[in-house]
């Protein structure tokens, strides 16, 4: 799917690390970025849509699992119900609000867990070099070697359908990006005067992972892991729409756009909602991301 | 340069219409059909893909020894004499049967058909160490006639089929066993290059594939792996009745049913199988006409009998059975695609019997029995369904559940659904419900075809056909059952054969052995050009009576 | 040069290796009957033992695996359990397709993403970027499998324009590049080329942008070099990058195709893959895996050694 340019990713990751040293810097992206109109609409979207998902059960909505044979594929702003009903006769709203519990965390959680793993390897790798290096940046490579939507769905594809086996397939798909970003902006850093200043003062390799390295390395990864998660919505959603995702009678867009295709002949736009949520989640965390890298970005 | 235009697309135009009179006059009529299946079924004579398989590579290109009457939308559809004019059982040895076979029948590549070819296409399947023998087409065969062992030439024209037991239903399984030409096959294995004769009988069944010949009603004009199949009418076929009407048929593998509804909408096809039921009304509106007829099918839920399952108290099971409001089902939610199932087979077919239960929609007996069993408003039966959410003849099996959910909430009882994967429920189904696949279940929600006594009865209800053997999913262990089967077996006469198993299946309604819920319907939208079609009870269809109007 | 050449393919080798064993295991981790394809539910255990046997699925994976790969080598990659055609046959055929499709959709999505990247990056900062950017963020951030269903929506539900799905009024098979084949590629093409458009206009409006703000250009300008000059310079300058870039999206557009071939039936490898998966078609399956994943490791190696060629600084690795 969307691959970024990486190297080009890599590089201004590279160029705002070393920046961190400098005390108030989150501080100031923090000021940059609240002034920034776009990201802020995004940010609040977003927490609408968060907000709602967690909230769903309390906002009075119809119960999303609850069909009625007599009240299928009701068109938008049929009074009762706002957004139409789907292919079983149930509330399209209230599926909609209670799909992004799922969809969102079967879109976020892998790129989390990506994070975690692949910052991990890239640190381990991009400090320690060597042999453990070859090791591991090797075997990144062969995964590296699928295009990401092949390699997802060929997992997905050999564990089955189910939520479980779509976010670990993702997870596998998003480790050797970030692991490579890690590696990459570790390796810079590691040669970088300060670190040698703080090896010369006698300091051991684990302090100076974690206080140097992990300091001026995380804010690049997360920036890069940032724009992963528009990528990751649109694919786990794209493995429910496959049918190798969450199974009915689960709310989740992916799949309702799934079971509500057989429905485009009679009620196109109400099959076409679920995938404008996807839209909007995946547009959103993409600016959000952009803002933040163009915030931290010092040479702005 | 504005008059050049108009002259030049004037002239054009007048070239069109030109070329198009004298093809319009002399035109071949071509009918083209969207199938569910999303590859075109096996073409080298022992199809893929179930019945469908069958329906479209199978009966339209090969002929079997004994076949289906398909001539007719109201009466059962029996087996018919095919290849083979008439056939008996040797009265001494119950294993052994005489078929004789029609004389002056050949395949399309002009060989003749004989006992050699029938001796051939039983070892091609049954044989090991026949040179065509074809692992790939064992599985859907061999399980479909279960008993069969070999065939032995008698004389040209007759030959002696064995079995390892006593079975009178061989006729009825040797519908499945297509004759491909064994002739054509040589050439190609001759042809053929490879390391060792494996290797060749492999590659001359992949060129077969390609350019197939059997005896039936159409011949293979060309063949697009998994997008088209062109067949064209053997205007020499055996039985003047059943001549193709059309010159030409396309075959489509089209799995989606919106795509397949589109295909039709806009004239890309004139025949697709099972439209999208929610365009229904627009392809009615806009002129196309739908056929449906009860299938060979049941929907059910299949009990589990295990030590402990809430099943085991008939009176459960007949209110299950009462509780269900099936034309409720078929209006709400399916748009009239389905016929309420009263057992595996429905009043008319020769092997309904007659059920003393009689199921039907009754609340007020339901809940009687239930109150009668211990349970009530406040005492609920939880039992759990192993389903899925798709597959092959499953229809629309969530919704389905759903409604059956609801509908025996009414009754006390509180219906909990495993929904699992289609081919991991069919994986379970013969794993049984004592397995740790069952997951807690005390039903399993698999349909299953009903075309012959194996497939519609004997597997669910013998009791060695438990878990591993076959689908005696829930370990029902009827003596009574098993003394049908028996009798049915090995009772020879068709005709009371017939009644035998009549007698096995009432017995299996009065025991409620399932929830009966279904049985679909095969719905088809057809182009108004098309005339002739006859949509009879069962999984297939005749072809070569439909005609095209242009 | 050739030796950089030579170094890239020595380091190809072990990759290609590990990539087939990785298909391989892939496929083997599947749970469930490798042969429930050919094999009904109703068989008896010996009919399914007998088969298991004929197929070789009875030996230990490393044989099995060894046996694989000396085939594949040979190019032969089995035949496929469902239908006993060869593979290798199949999933050519089949990319043939999506090679179809991408090369639409990449003249398409390239020649539209380079033109508004170009226009984005010169005119930075103004209401032309930003509409140009907008485009861009919607092309990598819109579901393509739901930009499908809505284009089939308005142009075959509701204005009957184009057709919904398929490859040609007569399947791929006698594919022609006129219109009456042509009306059958608009839409999926369409389709597939937001991504790449999307991603191509940010990385020439940020190419561009770049070189535009270095000083040689102001030096250039105050030289007194016309525009034309200096949009050469641009051009010649970005060229590699986009290149790469672009090779890559190639890639990832030939490999990652299944939902949109699924969205509008066309029959090519991603087509074949969601087949290979709802079947379990383990031959099939790993084989179409196998193939697919060549092809790009074999794309990303000409996009380095194309890119090493344009820009001799880039050999440093």
């Amino acid at each position: 799917m969307s691959e970024l340019p990486l190297s080009a990713t890599a590089d201004a990751a590279l160029q705002a690390a070393p920046a961190t040293k400098a005390r108030g810097y989150w501080a100031t992206v923090g000021r940059r970025i609240t002034r920034d109109k776009v990201s802020m609409a995004c940010a609040l979207v977003l927490l609408l849509i968060f907000l709602s998902a967690v909230l769903a059960p309390w906002l009075g909505l119809e119960d999303p699992y609850k069909g009625s044979m007599i009240r299928r594929l009701r068109h938008i702003g049929t009074a009762g119900y706002p957004l139409g009903t789907d292919e079983l006769g149930r509330d399209m709203l209230a599926r909609l609000i209670y799909g992004g519990r799922l969809s969102l965390v079967i879109g976020i959680l892998p790129v989390i867990l990506a994070f975690c793993i692949g910052t991990s390897l890239g640190l381990v790798a991009g400090y320690v070099g060597g042999k453990l290096n070859t090791a591991i940046m090797r075997t990144i490579d062969v995964f590296y070697a699928f295009p990401s939507v092949l390699l997802a769905i060929a997992i997905s594809g050999a564990l089955g359908a189910g939520i479980l086996n779509s976010i670990v397939s993702l997870t596998v798909v998003f480790v050797p990006q970030i692991t490579r970003v890690a590696e990459s902006v570790t390796t810079g850093v590691r040669n970088m005067d300060f670190v040698e200043a703080a090896r010369a003062s006698g300091a051991g390799p684990f302090t100076i992972m974690r206080v140097h390295i992990l300091g001026n390395v995380l804010g690049a990864i997360f920036v890069y892991a940032t724009s992963l998660i528009s990528v990751s919505m649109i694919l786990a959603a794209g493995l429910s729409f496959l049918g190798l995702g969450t199974k009915p009678p689960e709310p989740e867009w992916g799949l309702m756009l799934n079971t509500l295709r057989t429905a485009i002949y009679v009620n196109p736009w109400v099959a076409a909602l679920p995938g404008a949520m996807i839209f909007a989640v995946s547009i959103c965390f993409n600016l959000l991301s952009d803002g933040l890298r163009s915030a931290m970005d010092i040479r702005n | 340069m504005k008059t050049t235009t108009r002259a030049a697309l004037i002239a054009a135009l007048a070239l069109a219409s030109a070329a198009a009179w004298p093809r319009a006059a002399s035109a071949e009529t071509v009918l083209r059909i969207g199938m569910t299946a999303a590859d075109i079924p096996r073409t080298l004579g022992q199809p893929d893909q179930g019945f469908e398989g069958n329906r479209f590579t199978g009966l339209t290109m090969y002929d079997a020894l004994t076949g289906w009457d398909l001539s007719s939308a109201d009466k059962a559809s029996v087996v018919i004499p095919g290849l083979a004019t008439e056939w008996k059982v040797d009265d001494a040895d119950k294993t052994k049967w005489i078929f004789k076979l029609r004389p002056g029948v050949t395949f399309h590549d002009g060989s003749p058909f004989n006992a050699d070819a029938v001796v051939w296409n039983v070892e091609k399947v049954l044989k090991q160490d026949a040179p065509q023998f074809d692992a790939s087409q064992v599985g859907v065969t061999a399980s479909r006639m279960p008993t069969l062992a070999s065939a032995k030439k008698i004389d040209d024209m007759t030959v002696e089929l064995t079995t390892k037991e006593p079975d009178s239903f061989l006729p009825i399984n040797l519908t499945n066993l297509f004759m491909a030409s064994p002739v054509k096959w040589q050439a190609f294995y001759d042809k053929a290059e490879g390391a060792d004769a494996k290797a060749k009988s492999q590659a001359a069944w992949t060129a077969f594939a390609k350019d197939a010949s059997g005896t039936g009603p159409w011949k293979m004009a060309s063949f697009t792996p998994r997008e088209r199949l062109e067949l064209v009418k053997n205007a020499a076929y055996w039985d003047k009745a059943r001549v193709p009407k059309v010159d030409k048929m396309v075959l489509l593998p089209m799995p989606e049913a919106n795509a397949r509804t589109a295909a039709l909408l806009s004239g890309q096809v004139d025949w697709v199988e099972a439209p999208a039921p929610d365009a229904l009304p627009e392809l009615k509106q806009r002129g196309f006409k739908l056929y449906a007829n009860e299938q060979p099918h049941v929907w059910p839920w299949q009990f589990s009998r295990v030590e402990g399952s809430p099943w085991n108290d008939i009176r459960v099971r007949k209110a299950a059975n009462l509780c269900v409001d099936r034309e409720g089902l078929k209006d709400g939610l399916l748009a009239g695609l389905m016929v309420a199932a009263t057992g595996t087979f429905e009043p008319g077919h020769p092997w309904r019997g007659k059920p003393a239960f009689e199921i039907k929609y009754d609340k007020a007996a339901a809940q009687k029995l239930m109150q009668e069993a211990g349970f009530g408003p406040s005492k609920k039966l939880t039992v759990k369904i192993q389903t899925s959410a798709s597959g092959s003849g499953q229809m629309q099996p969530l919704p389905m559940n759903e409604y059956l959910q609801q509908a025996l909430a009414e009754c006390y009882f509180d219906v909990k659904l495993d929904v699992i994967e289609w081919n991991t429920l069919f994986t379970n189904w013969r794993r049984g419900a004592k397995d740790p696949s069952a997951n807690g279940s005390n039903a399993t929600n698999v349909t299953y075809a009903a075309m012959d006594p194996f497939f519609a009865l004997v597997r669910f209800l013998q009791s060695g056909m438990a878990p591993p053997v076959s689908n005696n999913w829930g370990f029902i262990n009827e003596p009574k059952f098993d003394d049908l089967v028996k009798k049915a077996r090995q009772t020879f006469d068709p005709a009371a054969r017939d009644a035998a198993l009549a007698e096995l299946h009432a017995a299996s309604v009065d025991d409620a052995a399932f929830l009966y819920v279904a049985h679909d319907v095969g719905p088809r939208a057809i182009s108004p050009k098309v005339t002739g079609v006859v949509q009879p009870k069962s999984w297939f269809i005749d072809f070569s009576l439909v005609s095209m109007t242009p | 040069m050739l030796a950089y050449i030579a170094r890239r393919i020595v380091y190809v080798i072990p990759i290609v290796i590990s990539v087939a064993l990785v298909c391989f295991l892939l496929v083997h981790i599947t749970p469930g009957d490798p042969l429930v394809a050919v094999l009904p539910a109703d068989a008896s255990q010996e009919l399914a033992a007998q088969l298991r046997a004929a197929y070789g699925f009875d030996r230990p994976l490393p044989v099995q695996f060894g046996l694989w790969l000396l085939r594949a080598l040979h190019g032969d990659l089995g035949n496929s359990i469902a239908t006993g055609r060869p593979v290798l046959a199949e999933v050519m055929r089949a990319v043939s397709n999506t090679v179809t499709l991408a090369v639409a959709a990449a003249i398409i999505g390239f020649t539209m993403g380079i033109l508004l990247g170009l226009i984005a990056g010169y005119f930075r900062e103004t209401w032309i970027d930003k509409v140009a950017t907008s485009f861009a963020i919607a092309g990598v951030s819109v579901p393509h499998y739901w930009l499908g269903m809505v284009l089939v929506i308005i142009f075959s539900v509701q204005l009957n324009w184009l057709p919904a799905v398929g490859a040609g009024p007569n399947g791929s098979n006698s594919w022609a590049w006129d219109w009456a084949h042509l009306k059958y590629l608009v839409l999926p093409a369409i389709t597939t080329s937001v991504i790449p458009m999307g991603i191509v206009t940010r990385t020439v409006r940020a190419l561009t942008g770049d070189i535009l703000s270095q000083d040689f250009v102001e030096a250039l300008r105050a030289k007194g070099l016309y525009e034309t000059g200096v949009f050469r310079h641009v051009i010649k300058n970005a060229a590699p990058t986009a290149l790469a870039v672009m090779g890559l999206q190639l890639g990832y557009m030939l490999g990652g195709s299944i939902l949109i071939e699924t969205v509008f039936s066309w029959p090519g490898s991603g087509f074949l893959l969601n087949s290979a998966i709802f079947q379990r078609d383990l031959p099939l399956l790993q084989g179409t895996i196998l193939i697919l994943a060549l092809f790009f490791v074999f794309l990303n190696l000409l996009v380095d050694i194309a890119q090493a060629a344009i820009d001799p600084r880039i050999k440093r690795g």
